[in-house]
Formats: C-alpha cells, sequence, structure tokens
C-alpha cells in the first residue's frame, strides 16, 4: 500500500540529466513557475474514449498486491481490483464490495457482502472469497501485513457475512480496506496459477471494471474494459488503456510529442517540463504527501527549542518555488491535506490555526525565533548543524534552504551528501542517522487519516528519532486509534497535530499535492491520490462529444 | 586445443567477475531491505524479521554467494528480489530490444565509421579530411546522454520525424523508434573508429609499397583498394570489435534517457535497489558477451588481414 515513499527506481542517470537540465534552466532565467488548478477531480467527461495510452513512471514490480507496492502497480490495479470500501476523488471512503460494516462491539466487525459482485471468470464473490483474501494479505511476509496488525482472526458467519476480530479497538481498519488491504481476490484463479501469479502473463483475480489483457513484460500493459463487469456503468471511460512507462525525461517528451495521452507524476516538480503547454492539462488536487525535516538523536536539532527557532525561520515558500517549480505548497503540517479523509471541515480549520511554521519568514518571525533562542539560555554561536542530502536537486536545495534559515538565527550549518541509495536508510540505521542533525523527505501515508501519521511521535515508535517521550501524546494516539467515532477521533487528532507542532517532532516543509497531465481532449479523472486506489479509467473521457 | 583453452578462461573470468560484482554490491551502501520493505509504514518488526529470512539478509557474505552461486550451477539464476519473477526471464524479455538497439548502432558504425575514415584518408589534409576530423571530435567529447538528449528535443519535439521515447512493436516500427537511440550510442564510437580508419590508411599511402604500387601505373581507386585498405583492416576490425562490444554497456545510459526497458535499464534499476540476483545476471551476460565479441575478432581477423595470414601459412 505504499507508494513512492523512497523512491526506489532513483536513477543515476536521470538525476544527471536532470541535474544539468535545471543548471542549464537557471542560468538562463528564473526558475519558471506554473499555476495549476487545484482541486479533488478534473471536470466531467461528457463521452467515452476509445483507446489511450497512459505513462506509468516505471514498469509494476507486480500486480499481486501482497507482494509488491508501488505507485505503478497501484494506479494500474485502482481499475483492475475492488475492495470492501472504495476511496472517492474527494479522498472520503464508502462501503463497496462490503454493503455495509457494523461494529456489534468495540473489537468485533461484522461485514455484509453486497449481492450479485463477480469475479472477471464469471464467478460470484462469496463469503469464503473474502475471508481467505484477508488471511492471505494478514500473513507476515505480504505487504499489507501492517493493516491487520490488531486483528485476531477472521471467520465466515453466514452467506453474505465475513466477521473481523480485533485484539484492541481499530479506527482505522475501515479505511484499510479502502487499500490495497482491502481487495477481494478470487482464490480458485490464484490457486490455479501458482506462483506465477502476478506476474506478466498470469491473469488478474479481480472483480473491477477493467481486466488485465496482456502484459508483455517490459514493453507495455494494457487493461480492457470487462465485458461482464458486474457494477453500474459510468457513460464514459476508456475501452482500452495501454500503460507504458518511462523515467522522468521519457515521461515528459513522450506527453510532448503526444505519444502519450496522460501520467499521474511521482513528483509534483516533473510537471515543469510540460510547461505551459495548450495540448496538455495539467491538475493538482490532495495527497499527503509532504516533505519534512527530520531530526536525529544527538546534536542541535534534537532540542524542540532550536527545531522551533528554525521552523520560524525557514522560507517554504522559496523551497516550493526553486525545488517544484512553484507546484508544491508551503505547509504547516507534517502531512498533506489528503490526510483530511473525514470531518474536513474540523481539519481545515484546526490548520488554518497552526502556528510556528510561515510560508516566508517576516521579521518579526525572525525576531521571535532569535528571542526563542535566548530565551532558553543558547548561545546560537556555539550551536551547530549538519543537513544531509542524497545529491539529487530536490534535497540539495531543501537543504540549502535550511541552511541558510539557521544563518539567519546565528546557526552554522553545513551539508552533507550521502548515496540516492543509502538515503532510505536513515529510517533503519541509527549510525548512518548519527552522522547527520537533520534530513530530509517525503512522506506519506496510505489511509486518509491523520492519526495514521501522528503515531510517529508516540514514545515507542521506530520513527521516534529523537528519543521524544510524552505520556500525555502516547494517551492520546491510542484514544484516536481505538475511537470508532469520526467526530470525536477529528477532535483527538487535531490535538496531536498541535502537540506535534508545539514539539517540532518533524519540521513541516512543503506539501507536495497529486499532479496529473493530461491532453486536453480528455478529461473526468481524480486529480487527487485517489487514482492509487480508484477506479479512474472508468471516468476518463472526451472533453467535447465527438 | 586452443578453443578448450580460450573457454577454461571465459569460465574463470566469468567466475571472477561474478565474485567481483557480488562482493562490490555487498560492500555498496544502502540495505537492501529498505527497498524489499517498499514504504515506511511497512516497517513493523514481524515484516522485516519476514522479509530478513525470505531473502537470507542476516547470512555471511560467502554464505550469500553460495547459495547464489550454487543456484546458478543448478541452472537457477534466482529470482528478482523487485520483480519476483524468475531472473532468467526478466533478463530474457528485456534482450531483445537490447540486442537489436546495439545490432542497430553496430551497423551505423561500422558503416559510418569506416566510411568517414576512408573519406578522411583519401583526402587527407583536404578541407573534407578537416571536417570530418573536428566532426568527430566534437562527437567524441560530448557524453551520450547529452547526445540524446539533444537529439530528442531537435527530432522528436520540434521536428516530430521520431518518436521520444519507447521501443516500439515489429521490425520496421522498432527501427523507427530506436533510430534516436541508436544514433546517440553510435556517435562516440563513430568518431573513434573513423580516426583509426583514417590513422591507419594515412600510415599506409605512406609506405614503400604503397609507393612502389603506384609506380607500376595502377590507378588510384586500385591502389585505394588493393594496397592501402586492404593492410589496414587489422587495427579496424580490432577497435570495430572493442567498440561494438562496449556499445553494449552505453546502453545502460541510453535506455534511461529514451525510455526503453531493456536490459541496460533493469541493469540501474537493480544496481539502485540492491537486486543482485538481477545484476549478477545482467553483468555476467554483459561480461560473456563482450569475450564472445573479442573471441570472434581474434578468428575473423586473419581473414582480413594480409600480413597475418602470410605469417601463420
Amino acid at each position: 500500500m505504499t507508494e513512492s515513499g523512497f523512491t526506489p527506481r532513483l536513477v543515476l542517470v536521470a538525476t544527471v540529466a536532470a541535474a544539468a537540465l535545471a543548471l542549464a534552466g537557471c542560468s538562463a532565467a528564473a526558475p519558471q513557475t506554473l499555476t495549476v488548478d487545484f482541486a479533488t477531480s478534473l471536470p466531467p467527461a461528457v463521452a467515452p474514449v476509445d483507446s489511450v495510452v497512459w505513462m506509468l513512471n516505471g514498469e509494476p514490480d507486480s500486480l499481486d498486491v501482497d507482494e509488491a507496492g508501488g505507485a505503478d502497480m497501484s494506479t494500474v490495479l485502482a481499475n483492475v481490483c475492488e475492495r470492501l470500501f472504495q476511496i472517492q476523488p474527494d479522498l472520503t471512503s464508502r462501503p463497496f464490495l462490503a454493503e455495509s460494516a457494523e461494529w456489534t462491539n468495540d473489537t468485533t466487525l461484522v461485514l455484509t457482502l453486497v449481492s450479485g459482485a463477480t469475479f472477471h471468470d464469471g464467478s460470484p464473490i462469496t463469503a469464503d472469497d473474502v475471508a481467505w483474501s484477508l488471511e492471505r494479505h494478514m500473513l507476515d511476509e505480504s505487504w499489507e501485513a501492517d493493516e491487520f496488525d490488531n486483528v485476531l482472526s477472521v471467520a465466515v458467519t453466514g452467506e453474505q457475512q465475513v466477521t473481523v476480530t480485533f485484539s484492541q479497538p481499530d479506527a482505522v481498519f475501515l479505511q484499510a480496506m479502502a487499500g490495497n488491504g482491502g481487495v477481494i481476490l478470487n482464490k480458485k484463479v490464484i490457486e490455479e496459477a501458482g506462483d506465477s501469479f502476478g506476474g506478466p502473463g498470469s491473469p488478474d483475480a479481480c472483480s473491477g471494471p477493467y481486466e488485465v489483457t496482456e502484459w508483455n513484460a517490459g514493453e507495455r500493459l494494457t487493461l480492457q474494459r470487462s465485458a461482464s463487469y458486474w457494477g453500474e456503468s459510468t457513460g464514459v471511460g476508456a475501452e482500452e488503456i495501454q500503460f507504458v512507462w518511462g523515467d522522468e525525461t521519457a515521461v515528459v517528451n513522450s506527453l510532448k510529442s503526444d505519444r502519450a495521452d496522460g501520467v499521474y507524476f511521482a513528483s509534483p516538480g516533473a510537471a515543469i517540463g510540460v510547461g505551459n503547454n495548450p495540448a496538455i492539462t495539467l491538475g493538482q488536487g490532495p495527497a499527503t504527501n509532504a516533505w519534512s525535516a527530520i531530526p536525529t538523536r544527538d546534536g542541535a536539532a534534537s532540542d524542540p527549542v532550536v527545531r522551533r527557532a528554525l521552523s520560524l525561520v525557514i522560507n517554504r515558500t522559496g523551497i516550493a518555488a526553486a525545488a517544484f517549480g512553484g507546484l508544491a505548497q508551503p505547509s504547516k503540517a507534517p502531512i498533506g491535506s489528503g490526510a483530511w479523509g473525514f470531518e474536513q471541515e474540523t481539519f481545515e480549520s484546526a490548520y488554518e490555526d497552526l502556528t510556528g511554521s510561515p510560508a516566508t519568514p517576516s521579521d518579526a518571525d525572525i525576531e521571535e525565533a532569535r528571542k526563542l533562542l535566548a530565551d532558553a539560555g543558547l548561545d546560537s554561536l556555539s550551536l551547530s548543524l549538519v543537513i544531509a542530502t542524497d545529491g539529487g536537486s530536490t534535497r540539495t536545495v531543501i537543504a540549502n534552504a535550511i541552511a541558510d534559515a539557521a544563518k539567519k538565527i546565528g546557526i552554522e550549518a553545513s551539508i552533507i551528501t550521502f548515496p540516492p541509495q543509502q538515503y532510505g536508510d536513515f529510517y533503519d540505521d541509527e549510525s548512518l542517522r548519527a552522522e547527520a542533525d537533520l534530513f530530509v523527505d517525503e512522506y506519506y501515508i496510505s489511509k486518509n487519516d491523520p492519526v495514521g501519521f501522528y503515531k510517529n511521535g508516540e514514545s515507542s515508535s521506530w520513527a521516534n528519532f529523537t528519543g521524544w517521550e510524552d505520556p500525555e501524546f502516547d494517551t492520546l494516539v491510542r484514544l484516536a486509534q481505538s475511537t470508532l467515532d469520526d467526530g470525536e477521533r477529528a477532535q483527538y487528532a487535531v490535538q496531536l497535530q498541535e502537540r506535534w507542532n508545539e514539539e517540532m517532532i518533524w519540521i513541516p516543509l512543503v506539501a507536495t499535492p497529486s499532479t496529473v497531465a493530461i491532453d486536453s481532449t480528455l478529461t473526468g479523472i481524480p486529480s487527487s491520490s485517489a487514482y492509487l486506489y480508484y477506479p479512474w479509467a472508468a471516468d476518463l473521457g472526451l472533453v467535447e462529444k465527438p | 586445443m586452443r578453443a578448450a583453452k580460450s573457454a577454461g578462461t571465459m569460465v574463470v573470468t566469468l567466475v571472477v567477475s561474478s565474485f567481483i560484482v557480488f562482493a562490490a554490491l555487498y560492500a555498496a551502501p544502502g540495505d537492501p531491505l529498505t527497498f524489499l520493505l517498499g514504504g515506511p509504514e511497512n516497517r513493523t518488526p514481524e515484516r522485516i524479521a519476514a522479509v530478513t529470512e525470505q531473502y537470507h539478509l542476516n547470512e555471511p557474505f560467502l554464505t550469500r554467494y553460495w547459495l547464489w552461486a550454487s543456484g546458478v550451477l543448478r541452472g537457477d539464476l534466482g529470482a528478482s528480489m523487485q520483480y519476483h519473477q524468475p531472473v532468467a526471464a526478466l533478463v530474457a524479455s528485456r534482450f531483445p530490444v537490447t540486442v537489436f538497439l546495439a545490432l542497430y548502432s553496430s551497423i551505423l558504425v561500422v558503416i559510418i565509421g569506416i566510411g568517414l575514415g576512408i573519406v578522411a584518408a583519401v583526402k587527407r589534409s583536404s578541407r573534407t579530411d578537416r571536417l570530418i576530423v573536428g566532426g568527430t571530435t566534437l562527437g567524441a567529447s560530448v557524453p551520450t546522454f547529452a547526445v540524446g538528449l539533444f537529439l530528442v528535443t531537435v527530432f522528436a519535439l520540434w521536428l516530430r520525424i521520431f518518436p521520444a521515447a519507447g521501443a516500439g512493436d515489429g521490425f520496421i516500427d522498432r527501427l523507427w523508434h530506436l533510430t534516436l537511440p541508436a544514433i546517440s550510442l553510435a556517435i562516440g564510437a563513430i568518431a573513434i573508429v573513423s580516426r583509426v580508419t583514417r590513422q591507419s590508411m594515412v600510415e599506409m599511402f605512406e609506405s614503400d609499397h604503397v609507393a612502389a604500387a603506384r609506380g607500376t601505373g595502377l590507378s588510384e581507386s586500385l591502389v585505394v583498394r588493393r594496397h592501402v585498405l586492404r593492410n589496414s583492416w587489422g587495427p579496424i576490425v580490432t577497435m570495430v570489435g572493442l567498440v561494438v562490444a562496449g556499445l553494449l554497456s552505453g546502453t545502460v545510459v541510453i535506455e534511461s534517457v529514451f525510455g526503453i526497458s531493456g536490459v541496460g535499464k533493469l541493469l540501474v534499476d537493480a544496481i539502485n535497489t540492491h537486486d543482485f540476483p538481477v545484476v549478477q545476471a545482467v553483468v555476467l551476460f554483459m561480461v560473456f558477451t563482450y569475450m564472445v565479441i573479442m573471441t570472434a575478432v581474434d578468428l575473423v581477423l586473419p581473414l582480413f588481414d594480409a600480413r597475418l595470414s602470410r605469417v601463420r601459412a
């Protein structure tokens, strides 16, 4: 269920090429900025489309949700597989293959299945298939295992009924059932395919509006509208989608030369390459992705006062412009607005109220930061910060912005470069973290619930790198995770967010929205990160009637 | 006897290079676990334990090498850690496009490289010669990926004569798709081959036996064909062999620029994700092909070189 977090396909070559291009661009003129509409979806389509070529940022690793994750696989399977719940373009979720989900007590969930749903081979989706699928996702080695941490057992309790028993209340479980952890698979197809299931040439085992008709490894993957689809027709959609893939340069060039009809970019910055092109529509929408500066245990950044002061003086607008061509948003929170999958108004107003992370620091902010240090008895001249980059343009720009901010308040800062292949190890390797005081990374969560992120501040969390401990925060996390009522849970989440920012556990920088580019004759699909789990190809279509 | 000896050398080279590559990958920064786990939410202790066990990540270096090597001896190249497919199938699916690209590029190198070299040598010290020498110097000095980006911008984005990315289906379509990549890949090699051809022929032009041939009243074109070119083939063929064998590793760069899923792109991705069974297989494939090409050059060289064939006879 996890997508582009550690950007596993960092390609040296492309990085070099991109850096060369970036340098060329800088010397010529000020960096180009684009203004792009921000919404949950592109305007609706009015007519279906025959065939489209869609770019992925890489070939899917597999088409088995238990064997792999990744945005490339999810972008494809969103159209092929169906889940117990379904995420909507606005990132809320609704019951889908489960007609209803009822908590009969705090730790028992009864799922009632819709009737009439069938797999692509025509066989009905039974309670047995559902239980079997959930048990498959639960296995330790499965990609989705983490969603089932609190699940004790799954049992068929009626013809159309499955009961899930938990060891403790789990408020985000239903959210997870709208992701790849909630995919219902055809047991018969998987058992027949054996080990080859998920690879090129093996059949899909799903029930969605599209079927995988061809996966020619290394070349293309084709989906066709399922003739036997059990659900309602959208009236629009593509008859056929051909997925092809390439690095950022190849993606952008394919779009510009009209060899491809669209792409969901791996990073919003990639859309700069498309530029102001009348033949291509760009759109952005909410995602949970955001970049933060993450402190390590020892060194100056382990002091919350230093982090608060630093946060006050970082130029987030500058980062958004220089590292993302203006296509990222200065953020006061360490996750994007895509995390607000429920009670959106509550979260929106709480976000407005957040302080301490200005978009562009004012003189007053700088003054306040200096005062913070002075009040704490810290002599800024005795402090120094080491910021880690991977040598790529994004992290280097961000590291420079942080170093620049540190200097504004008299803290000496230096930048240290690690190989891109090693950068992801900052999360796991304590000895690597000892070499830097701050590392910068894009983090995201697969479920649209802020609690899924703020639990990282728990004293027992693996991601709590400074060793911060606060029993009150821990209690709040547990309360939020176990409160099934959305309104109440939102309140807890808001408190966690405030507490997080007071402590500046990670320093929020910019939110990176979901970014789509599409041939300007086409429209209809989500611009939010819903494309990872929602059947977007069925909404795709023409802007005008042919 | 000679064949057995060179086959033996090949096996030893393959074993040694597999060990070196394995060791290099093992020592390289970055933990394969980071990539195998996928994302931050996936790093639960249970999953870390399961994945570590599944891929033998806790085993000592030599044990892991032996696990891989014993598989290879049984004819099993292992499974890709990223794609979960058998490595043999994965490489086989990427193989045709890379071979097509390398062959296409080689043909360009042979025809254009040798052709330009001959023209420059025959018209040595003329304007044409200076133009060819200057042009090829430029070609040899620009990095392959820069040539690729330049060609895409001009021929795919502005003129729209060729596609910007992809490999195409069927022979004609593939030829069309791979033209820009093949040219990008060939340019540096064309420069080298044309310079060697020119140099080798110029030396012949100045030799005594060519002067003697001229003295007998042979026409200039016969002199060039029978005496100059024929005696220049040795260094040219050797250089073509070296350069063509090197093209295969050049695909690593060019496939990324043009969005071609070939063996080269597979290698870059595999190195970045520490997918060592794939890296091993691709590198061995490249080493093996290199050796086959060089052996082939050794075998055909006598057919070209008048002096060598006389010596052997």
